[in-house]
């Protein structure tokens, strides 16, 4: 890479990085789609336009550009946000199969499986994931996820009247 | 006549944490913060 081209592509991602700090998810997009003008085979340009798809609530146009065979080795490592964007576009069969196609099972990817299993409505496997994420996990949404919690206890209850719940 | 009142189970609550893990990577490698960094800390001791 010439001295030049390696310079604006430094620039490229100052701007890039200012505009992730400040969310602005918009000019973001911008500005990491200049740096994969430059330079296609930014890994890190490409993550920043799937987050900023996926934070503009574009769901559709992240899954499209992880999916695109062209980009494969771009979106390699970027299996939360494919699984992510097919559960939030109402595929969670497709959106389990992601998960469950990578190769370590992240804190992340953990949380979203247990999510698409409530969607699948396969409450057992899914209480069974919750338990271990609560003993697991000290964050800032331990309310929250109790609250998930409770709701797959009250379908299970509602779907096996005699069960034996907690 | 209206039917009589009957009670239903309301619909649980349940919140998306996952996307909670949807962030931008760390760039610091790309902007050249990372590299005055180790020159900073070399010149601190």
């Amino acid at each position: 890479m010439s001295a030049n081209k390696e310079n604006n592509l430094i620039q490229a991602y100052v701007e890039l990085n200012k505009f992730c700090q400040s969310s602005d998810y918009e000019r973001a997009l911008k500005a990491a789609g200049k740096i994969l003008q430059i330079a296609p085979n930014e890994q890190k340009a490409f993550h920043c336009k799937v987050i900023c798809f996926i934070q503009l609530h574009n769901f559709k146009e992240a899954l499209t550009v992880l999916s695109n065979a062209k980009n494969a080795s771009l979106a390699s490592d970027l299996v939360f946000e494919k699984a992510y964007s097919q559960y939030r576009l109402n595929c969670p069969k497709e959106a389990l199969e992601t998960v469950d196609g990578a190769s370590e099972l992240t804190p992340a990817l953990k949380e979203l499986r247990a999510q698409i299993l409530y969607r699948l409505e396969q409450y057992q496997d899914c209480y069974n994931l919750y338990r271990d994420i609560v003993k697991n996990t000290t964050d800032d949404y331990e309310d929250e996820r109790k609250a998930n919690m409770s709701a797959v206890v009250s379908n299970l209850a509602a779907l096996t009247p005699t069960a034996d719940l907690p | 006549m209206p039917p009589p009142m009957e009670a239903v189970p309301c619909k649980p609550l349940f919140f998306d944490l996952a996307c909670n893990f949807i962030e931008f990577p760390n760039l610091d490698d790309k902007t050249g913060v990372a590299n005055n960094k180790k020159q900073g800390a070399g010149i601190t001791g």
